[in-house]
């Protein structure tokens, strides 16, 4: 059984977008949405309403950078800083392009930035490329190492 | 005879420097001295003569009291005078004294002094006739002192004095001394008959007067050497009792060094009186009274030359005063504007080169220079700029000093002894360590040619025997010698204004500093604010745009099927309008990520550049048929990756402008000047109207309507912003339908530490 991609995006609207493109790429991994930090954290961590989930890692977290409660870059930090979700690979979703934000992800071991196109067939094509990348090319064996960005 | 001034030696100063002058031992033969011991109110030390003088053994003398030897009147008036603090100042006069007898050498004039733990009598004999005038120099002097008033210049009241005074006391020559800042003299005033030649205007070099002497002339006003070839009366203590010498620092009938007489003797002078003219506690120079012939001068006369010298110091402070204060009001209006002017630049160098004309006029200076941050701008006669920047290491070599005049400079800084004839005198401000910045004022060389009273480096001659005993000058030949390397002195209110120029001049730069500091700090709070605004567009306005736009194609394609023509066509304006809205966001986030992005500083190769932004325009398949021409490129100290930008920005819009073009052609090449590399792009394209040059690098400005061009209006902005902050400019040359030329220049130096490209 394929592993789910981890949404999490506050975004009713963008969530909406992403939904609709991730299906047009017509994985068949599961998608799981969270609408903050907090709740990501609760699923990865088998927590509150996701204390009986079954064991076991997404394929890949797609973060949006910006979100209540825990944001992006913290979800990121506590995520690299936990044992079991170290070589989880996440893609850092944003509508900034601003550097720091950037560093700042990148220092925190993102597997990938990517800058929310506004041309909606710029977006798909992103989506669809993370989506394939991580989700079904790249998905890493058991042990194995995390690519460092 | 001319010559260099060679230098006074100095063991021979030295010598004549440790005489104990003031402990002579002996007095000159006019009267008599007693020391009382204050303790038990006896004499313990007496001239030899004392004896014959108070008409008793000297050995009855020695160990008297004052009342025995006087009586009860002088001795209460003794005690009296001894609590008044004039007699701790000198020798004043306590009563006339007659021993029994006849004849006027029974009368003595006493006079009293406390010094050194004794109290001092002095018995001085009257001089034939004084009895009987001792209030005429008083009256005299009153009218004098109306007098003084009534010469003009400081010259004439020298001259004034030194006749009046030769007046009061009959000698044949007087001369007004004067000391410069060495203790060499000059007699800048004299009065005398033929007896004596004329010493006016000659110099005596500082050994004449030595340094214990000078401290002698300022404790005690007056010296009288009645006759230059007395026999010195020594001083005796009371049997058993061991005296320590006396010191006769304010004794009027103290014996002077027997080098002293010497001296006199070798002048031709056979009488010499002395009259200290002070300025705040100072010696500013000596009257000197000479006479052929041994002459005295009675107590109440030299009484009156004092006062009348006294009076003569007053004027010539005030005098003095006067000038400067003129002097002070004379530069203080040309400071006023000076500093005006300097006020309105930022600059140092700038504020200086505005107001060079009053610049040399403020001191008085032949020239100037002016350092800041290492560059050098000079004014008028000043030394060449090598030497200025060799002249401001030794001022740095200095330390801390935040003036340095001097009219002599090859005798502080050996180096400047080659260029001494140009630059002779500096006066030296330092305005601000830190930037290295200093006004420098230059005066020539003023060749003076100085008669001394004798051969300066001879002042002193030691014996065929042996250099053991000195002898003083034997000759006082005038003796003429060139001074090289000196210039006129900087004046007090020279150096005055000098001083309130730097405070103004370092008031206005620290100003400068401080309003640099902030715009500097608001440029920075604009620049956060900028940073926060491109923030809240980059995700709030991009997000809506990106929902527009997703929403839009989603109907497009999923639901196209349910609107007819004309609802297609207004999706399509839709479509359309947030695609430039997007592309407008994106390019207002990419231009204020350029003008706030830390600048990398590195040698760019243009040659490399220009072709890897062609090769990315010529990646674009729409690119149409472009000859393209690139000629020699320079290398140019830039942003890499900025400069990428702004050589792609202007090829792109040569590319957009030559459209309409079959075959574009697009020139690249560059221009060197001394400061700049210059850049150019030119294209064959539809040009623009010159009028409107000037908004072509305007944010959001377009010359060409907008169908015909496509673009946010955003690329030339962001050229010229990359430019400026290279320190550089930006402009364009074109006419309608005739092609155009960017131009972009980069300094060869770039001054990135400027708050406005930092």
């Amino acid at each position: 059984m394929l592993k789910p991609i981890l949404l999490v995006e506050d975004n009713p609207r963008d969530l909406d977008l992403s939904l609709r493109a991730l299906a047009r790429t017509r994985l068949a991994n599961e998608v799981v949405v969270t609408r903050n930090g907090e709740e990501a954290w609760h699923y990865l961590t088998r927590q509150g309403v996701y204390a009986d989930r079954p064991r076991g890692n997404p394929a890949v977290v797609l973060l949006d950078l910006k979100l209540p409660k825990i944001d992006g870059v913290e979800l990121l930090d506590l995520i690299r800083k936990e044992p079991e979700l170290e070589n989880l690979p996440v893609v850092m979703l944003t509508a900034s392009r601003e550097q720091t934000d950037v560093a700042r992800s990148y220092a925190l071991g993102v597997n990938a930035y990517v800058v929310k196109p506004i041309e909606f067939v710029d977006f798909l094509e992103a989506i669809r490329d993370l989506g394939v990348f991580w989700a079904v090319i790249n998905e890493p064996p058991p042990g194995s190492v995390r690519l460092k960005a | 005879m001319n010559a260099e001034r060679p230098p006074v030696p100095v063991a021979v100063l030295d010598a004549c420097d440790q005489e104990p002058i003031h402990l002579a031992g002996s007095i000159q033969p006019g009267g008599f001295l007693l020391a009382v011991d204050e303790a038990d109110g006896r004499v313990v030390q007496a001239s030899e003569n004392a004896g014959d003088c108070l008409g008793r053994a000297l050995s009855a003398v020695l160990g008297a009291t004052p009342g025995e030897l006087f009586g009860a009147e002088t001795e209460a008036r003794v005690r009296e005078l001894s609590r008044d603090a004039r007699f701790a100042r000198g020798a004043t006069f306590v009563g006339r004294w007659a021993r029994g007898g006849s004849g006027d050498e029974r009368v003595f004039a006493l006079l009293g002094h406390r010094h050194a733990g004794r109290l001092i009598l002095e018995g001085e004999r009257l001089c034939a006739g004084e009895a009987a005038a001792p209030v005429e120099a008083h009256e005299q002097i009153e009218v004098l002192l109306g007098q003084m008033e009534t010469p003009r210049t400081v010259d004439e009241l020298l001259a004034f004095a030194a006749r009046e005074l030769r007046g009061l006391t009959g000698f044949d020559r007087v001369l007004v001394y004067r000391f410069d800042a060495d203790w060499h003299g000059r007699v800048v005033a004299e009065d005398r008959n033929d007896a004596l030649p004329s010493y006016l205007d000659l110099h005596f070099p500082a050994s004449d007067i030595p340094r214990q002497a000078r401290e002698l002339y300022r404790l005690n006003r007056l010296r009288l050497i009645a006759d230059a070839s007395y026999e010195p009366v020594p001083i005796r203590a009371a049997p058993g009792r061991a005296e320590a010498p006396l010191d006769l620092s304010l004794a009027t009938l103290r014996s002077v060094s027997p080098v002293h007489r010497e001296y006199m003797r070798n002048m031709g002078t056979g009488a010499s009186f002395s009259i200290s003219l002070m300025r705040d506690g100072e010696l500013w120079g000596l009257v000197s009274c000479h006479n052929a012939a041994p002459r005295r001068v009675p107590f109440a006369v030299r009484a009156a030359c004092a006062l009348f010298t006294q009076a003569l110091s007053l004027q010539l402070a005030v005098r003095e005063q006067a000038e400067g204060l003129a002097q002070r009001m004379r530069l203080q209006a040309i400071l006023t504007p000076v500093v005006a002017g300097l006020a309105r630049h930022e600059r140092l160098l700038e504020g200086i080169d505005a107001v060079r004309e009053h610049l040399l006029r403020l001191v008085g200076a032949d020239g100037a220079a002016v350092i800041e941050d290492d560059r050098v701008a000079s004014y008028g006669c000043a030394p060449d700029e090598r030497r200025v920047r060799e002249l401001a290491r030794w001022l740095d070599s200095r330390g801390e000093e935040e003036l340095l005049a001097t009219h002599q400079l090859a005798a502080e800084f050996p180096e400047a002894a080659g260029y001494a004839a140009e630059v002779s005198g500096l006066l030296a401000l330092s305005i601000s360590p830190r930037r290295r910045s200093r006004v420098i004022w230059f005066r020539r060389e003023v060749v003076e040619t100085v008669t001394w009273g004798g051969d300066p480096a001879k002042p002193l001659a030691a014996d065929a025997a042996g250099p053991a005993r000195l002898h003083p000058r034997k000759s006082f030949e005038r003796w003429r010698e060139l001074l090289r390397g000196r210039a006129r002195p900087w004046s007090a209110a020279e150096i005055e204004t000098a001083r309130e120029f730097r405070v103004a001049v370092v008031d206005i730069v620290l100003r400068g500093a401080e309003r640099l500091a902030q715009l500097s700090e608001e440029l920075s709070r604009t620049n956060r604010e900028l940073e926060n605004f491109s923030y809240t567009v980059s995700h709030d306005l991009r997000a809506p745009f990106r929902h527009i736009r997703g929403y839009a194609e989603l109907l497009k394609s999923d639901k196209g099927h349910l609107l007819d023509a004309e609802g297609l066509q207004f999706l399509e304006y839709v479509l359309e309008g947030s695609r430039h809205a997007g592309r407008l966001v994106d390019n207002i986030l990419a231009f204020s990520r350029m003008g706030r992005a830390a600048l990398v500083f590195t040698t760019v190769a243009l040659d490399e550049l220009v072709p890897e932004a062609i090769r990315f325009l010529k990646a674009d398949p729409g690119t149409r048929r472009i000859e393209w021409v690139v000629g020699p490129l320079p290398k140019v100290e830039g942003d890499q990756s900025m400069l990428l930008r702004v050589v792609h920005n202007l090829l792109e819009n040569a590319v957009k402008f030559t459209g309409p073009r079959e075959l574009a052609r697009i020139e690249v090449w560059a221009e060197e000047t001394p400061t700049e590399h210059v850049v150019h792009v030119r294209d064959n394209g539809v040009g623009f109207d010159p009028r409107y040059k000037d908004k072509l690098f305007g944010m959001f400005q377009r010359l060409h309507d907008w169908e015909e061009f496509s673009g946010a209006g955003i690329g030339l902005a962001s050229v010229r912003r990359v430019v400026a902050r290279h320190g550089g400019r930006v402009w364009a040359d074109g006419r309608p339908d005739g092609g155009a030329t960017f131009s972009f220049s980069l300094p060869k130096t770039p001054s990135p530490s400027h708050p406005l490209y930092a």
